[in-house]
């Protein structure tokens, strides 16, 4: 025991006096002191000794790990700290990187502006039935005004108290959910109300059979159409930038009255390009670079909006002498597409990680 | 709807710009899509709401320009001739209902030639092709007024005139040289032999008139808007006709539009008016009557627009205003315009004379009796906590193929009636297969690594009721590349939620293999699984996948509040076991040892490596545990969890299968 005790030290010495660098250090620290170590070893034999001489061994083996240990830690602090350095311009540990879809990221922000509002989001139903997605919005049903809302029709038939058969359908707009509110609640109201929708539609880069819309509405005693522009303008300012313009125009939905659709001035040319072909600027004699996202008109449609019919708060039960009330609807991919550049819908459905890892 | 500027000016100056124009219709709700300079003249395309069937006309859009300027249109009505009646041949009409009035004229000696300049030029600027004298001169007065007209080559006909209904199987050729055949819902002309016409639709090869006409059959009418436009989606066309008859059409034109058609013809084609009959009775437009009030308007609109202001506009849409007084001004509407019935359209007139930009925005105060729909916040909540997780959310479509499913084994879906192709023909009733198809389209592109999440319906039809269900789907393929990455997920989504009571279940899943149902009290959750082998090469999936799909409802249902629980302020002592399992023991077993051995000390149990090296056998399994023990009441001694340690490796050792290393 002693002997080997003494050629530890020994060796542990000779060796101590040739390290140098960092590494060396914590190699000699795993050689005296790791659970492999002799040192180590020593100690699992001292169950085996009698009482007195464990007692003895116990200590001097206790005061060489608490000799080397110091040593060790005395070296250290010698040695340069430039040995530590380390390349710091070596590449990061890679993290997996998570991300919401953009069209979420989008659809909760607005949502979260006309939530900062007073609006309340109330999701509706994707399946619905002819009454809710057209009837009741004052779209009848054999009637031109249904040709924009080109709709999938599905295989379900529910009966009306045994009566009357309900078709049913992929919802195309997200107006139905201002019905169900309306009809199952009493105003004061100020929903938002998001979604996916579908129209059975070719695609193509704008087109998709399944996109996303968002539709906000507010009833009450005092709504006007002040309002309108001015919860719209407040959105449009939130979400784009502070300093874009509104441009409401009169347009005809059968649900509104008065109806406007709204654009907002170009954000990418700021409108540069309108005021240009409106003074017909040619500089000297060459056809001027329209603006390629508002082909040169300086204004960019985000949305239909209007006074809610007094049909269609009468058919919601709600009294429109009494009562009036506001309603927009918005396409998510289309703002998303405008706001970040996209230039092609199939992205969002595609999935692509190069796609998805970017917002 | 495309027009000539030129056209225009024969019933209105128009003194400013194009461009001011342009600015000036869009402003005042006829967008226009785009202009653009055709020799001396400006084409305008603009947009016509499915209100306005009389921008459908040269007339109505000049009215509506000069509503705007703040002027009136100049339009020579012609004095319409009807006499001699038409002897040859009588018109019958089935039903009114689908055809109230109907107007035939004949022309003899025509010539049919090519089109003069001036008709050629009206015609292609608004997007008409010319074909002939005739059919451009019929289609020059449908473009001026409104109402459509056609014209017969009379030679072919035989005997009387019916407007009636079609019998089923009766053959139709068009001029567009296409056979159809015709149903009920059809309306045609007919003569006493043949169909020579879909009413307001499209007229008959067989009595066309071609350059060997000599005499000309001039139909004028006024058809059901509901006839005509069931009776095209039938045959499948929209022509300049249909869409004008479907949007209806001013029957105070019709007469004129005949009229001067016939006496176009007469003047181009050197022909001869021979006759003139009538079936029916001309619509008569009423008398509407509104009632608005001032105040009320501004207080609709949020404006304060004047007595004048108002007025003024009305008076330049052609209102009649009756006594004009502050609380109740009695309206007549132009007797054209079906659109305005009651107050608020003509709320939207005046604002939309007087400009939508007259009106200040305002922020409201908003108040609403409703709550917010909780699971829109869960979902919220999900959505961010996978983020953070290193997951990406992926939006895949909600309609798949119905062969898609079937090879899934799924047998519980909708059907889309009218599918645009067969590859999206069913609701999905379950997320896997827009997983499958987002990792395909990834792996394909040599993307490594995916770990996807999304938060979508599904729909079920069950016997009596259709369930259209939240779900949240997680697909992993890669690096980790194993079911206990997504049991990780799974089980720091449940922690998040503080849902304890919860409990993976070996169980089997359709299309998965090392599938684990996922129990909370009682009730199952959902499941997750590696994607069965053979389903995963017959969807052509280059790599493993791991999915897992959850109910969110159930999900939120468990969702518990979290009261704070004080935690031990002791330390904590960990002590290492190395051990290798035979296949027929599974780690739960080990734990619940562990578990009652250590009872309240243990605080946690880790694996911290995992052996694979030669010397283990390959039906074993060979890891260091590390265990973790803690007192909430006290400091352990070393000796204390020694103790525990060891009696821990004492049991584990005398069990069958586990070997101590």
């Amino acid at each position: 025991m002693e002997e080997k005790l003494k050629n530890l030290e020994e060796e542990f010495n000779a060796e101590y006096q040739r390290v140098v660098t960092f590494k060396e250090v914590e190699c000699l620290k795993v050689k005296y002191l790791g659970r492999k170590s002799q040192l180590n070893r020593l100690f699992t034999q001292l169950p085996t000794l009698a009482g007195e001489e464990r007692g003895m061994w116990g200590r001097r083996l206790n005061s060489l790990k608490v000799k080397i240990t110091s040593l060790l830690e005395e070296k250290l602090k010698r040695i340069d700290h430039k040995e530590q350095r380390v390349d710091l311009t070596f590449p990061s540990t890679p993290l997996q990187r998570g991300r919401c879809h953009i069209l979420s990221t989008v659809n909760e922000k607005i949502c979260s502006i006309f939530e900062n509002l007073g609006f309340v989001v109330i999701e509706g139903k994707e399946v619905e039935d002819e009454w809710h997605n057209f009837a009741a919005l004052n779209i009848p049903l054999e009637h031109p005004s249904r040709d924009v809302f080109d709709t999938f029709y599905l295989d379900l038939e529910t009966h009306n108290k045994g009566k009357n058969r309900t078709r049913h359908l992929l919802r195309s707009h997200t107006s139905p959910s201002q019905i169900r509110v309306m009809r199952q609640r009493r105003p004061p109201l100020a929903v938002i109300s998001p979604g996916r929708v579908y129209r059975p539609d070719e695609v193509d880069a704008s087109h998709s059979f399944m996109f996303h819309q968002i539709e906000g509405f507010a009833v009450g005693e005092d709504i006007n159409f002040s309002h309108l522009k001015g919860v719209l303008l407040y959105f449009a300012r939130s979400f784009f930038s502070p300093d874009v313009h509104l441009r409401f125009r009169p347009h005809f939905f059968p649900f509104t009255e008065p109806s406007a659709e709204v654009d907002i001035s170009c954000i990418i040319c700021r409108g540069h390009s309108r005021k240009k072909s409106d003074n017909k600027l040619k500089v000297s004699g060459q056809q001027q670079r329209k603006c390629s996202v508002c082909k040169g008109k300086g204004w960019l449609e985000i949305l239909g909006c209007g006074m809610i019919h007094p049909k269609v708060l009468a058919m919601c039960g709600i009294d429109f002498s009494k009562y009036r009330g506001f309603a927009f609807g918005m396409g998510v991919d289309r703002i998303a597409m405008l706001k970040y550049g996209i230039d092609d819908i199939r992205l969002f459905y595609e999935n692509d990680t190069r796609f998805l890892e970017q917002f | 709807m495309r027009f000539s500027l030129n056209f225009i000016k024969e019933f209105l100056r128009v003194d400013v710009s194009a461009q001011q124009l342009a600015r000036l219709l869009t402003m005042a709700g006829m967008e226009v899509e785009c202009f653009q300079r055709q020799a001396q003249d400006w084409i305008f395309d603009i947009e016509v709401t499915s209100n306005r069937y009389d921008w459908l006309s040269m007339v109505g859009i000049a009215r509506e320009i000069a509503a705007c300027m703040g002027k009136k249109i100049k339009v020579t009505y012609p004095t319409v001739i009807r006499r001699p009646v038409l002897g040859e041949r009588n018109i019958v009409i089935e039903d009114l209902g689908d055809c109230p009035f109907y107007i035939g004229r004949s022309i003899k000696n025509v010539k049919v030639t090519t089109s003069q300049h001036w008709l050629k030029e009206r015609l292609l600027r608004s997007g008409i092709n010319s074909i002939n004298n005739i059919v451009d001169i019929t289609n020059y007065c449908m473009l001026k007024w409104g109402n459509p007209l056609h014209a017969f080559d009379e030679d072919k006909l035989e005997g009387n005139i019916y407007i009636r209904r079609a019998k089923k199987g009766e053959v139709f050729i068009g001029i567009d040289a296409k056979e159809r055949q015709l149903e009920r819902e059809n309306l045609v002309i007919a003569d006493e032999k043949k169909v020579i016409a879909i009413a307001g639709v499209m007229g008959a090869k067989n009595t066309e008139v071609d350059e060997n006409t000599k005499n000309i059959f001039l139909e004028a009418a006024i058809f059901s808007p509901l006839t005509v436009r069931r009776s095209r989606r039938r045959v499948g066309v929209d022509t300049e006709s249909s869409y004008r008859f479907e949007r209806r059409v001013n029957p105070d034109y019709i007469e004129y539009a005949s009229y001067e058609a016939h006496k176009l013809i007469a003047r181009e084609a050197r022909a001869a008016f021979a006759g003139y009959r009538r079936a029916g009775r001309k619509p008569l437009l009423k008398k509407k009557k509104i009632t608005v009030s001032l105040p009320k308007l501004n207080s609709y609109l949020g404006v304060d627009f004047s007595k004048t202001q108002v007025k003024k506009a009305l008076r330049s849409l052609g209102f009649k205003i009756g006594k004009f007084s502050k609380e109740k001004t009695v309206l007549h509407p132009p007797l054209f315009r079906f659109d305005i019935q009651r107050e608020v359209d003509v709320y939207e007139e005046v604002v939309r004379l007087l400009g939508y930009e007259k009106i200040i925005a305002r922020l409201p105060f908003l108040n609403s009796e409703v709550r917010a729909a909780a699971l829109y916040e869960f979902k919220k909540e999900l959505r961010s906590l996978l983020a953070m997780l290193g997951l990406k959310e992926v939006i895949t479509y909600s309609i798949e193929a119905e062969k898609d499913f079937a090879d899934l084994g799924e047998h519980n879906w909708v059907k889309i009636l009218n599918p645009l192709r067969a590859q999206e023909n069913v609701l999905r009733p379950s997320l896997l297969l827009g997983m499958m198809k987002g990792i395909r389209y990834n792996l394909n592109r040599n993307q490594k690594n995916l770990f996807f999440f999304e938060i979508a319906n599904v729909y079920c039809k069950e016997k009596d009721h259709f369930s259209e269900l939240p779900k949240l789907s997680l697909g992993a393929s890669g690096a980790p590349e194993s079911i206990f990455y997504l049991k990780g997920v799974l089980e720091h989504i449940l922690g998040y939620f503080h849902i304890e009571n919860f409990e993976f279940r070996e169980q089997s899943v359709g299309n998965f293999t090392n599938a684990l149902k996922i129990i909370i009290q009682g009730k199952e959750v959902g499941f997750l699984g590696k994607l069965d082998e053979n389903v995963r090469k017959a969807f052509d999936l280059k790599e493993d996948i791991f999915f897992s799909a959850l109910d969110i409802t159930l999900l939120k249902s468990a969702q518990k509040e979290k009261l704070y629980e004080p935690f031990s302020s002791y330390p904590v002592i960990w002590r290492d076991i190395s051990i290798a399992f035979h296949k027929s023991r599974s780690f739960k077993e080990a734990r619940q040892i562990i578990k009652t051995q250590a009872g309240e000390y243990l605080l946690d149990l880790q694996i911290i490596d995992v052996y694979k090296g030669k010397d283990i056998p390959s039906d074993s399994f060979a890891f260091t545990l590390r265990i973790f023990y803690q007192s909430q009441k006290k400091t352990l001694t070393s000796e204390e969890v020694d103790c525990l340690h060891n009696a821990i490796r004492k049991k584990l050792k005398d069990e069958e299968g586990m070997i101590l290393r």
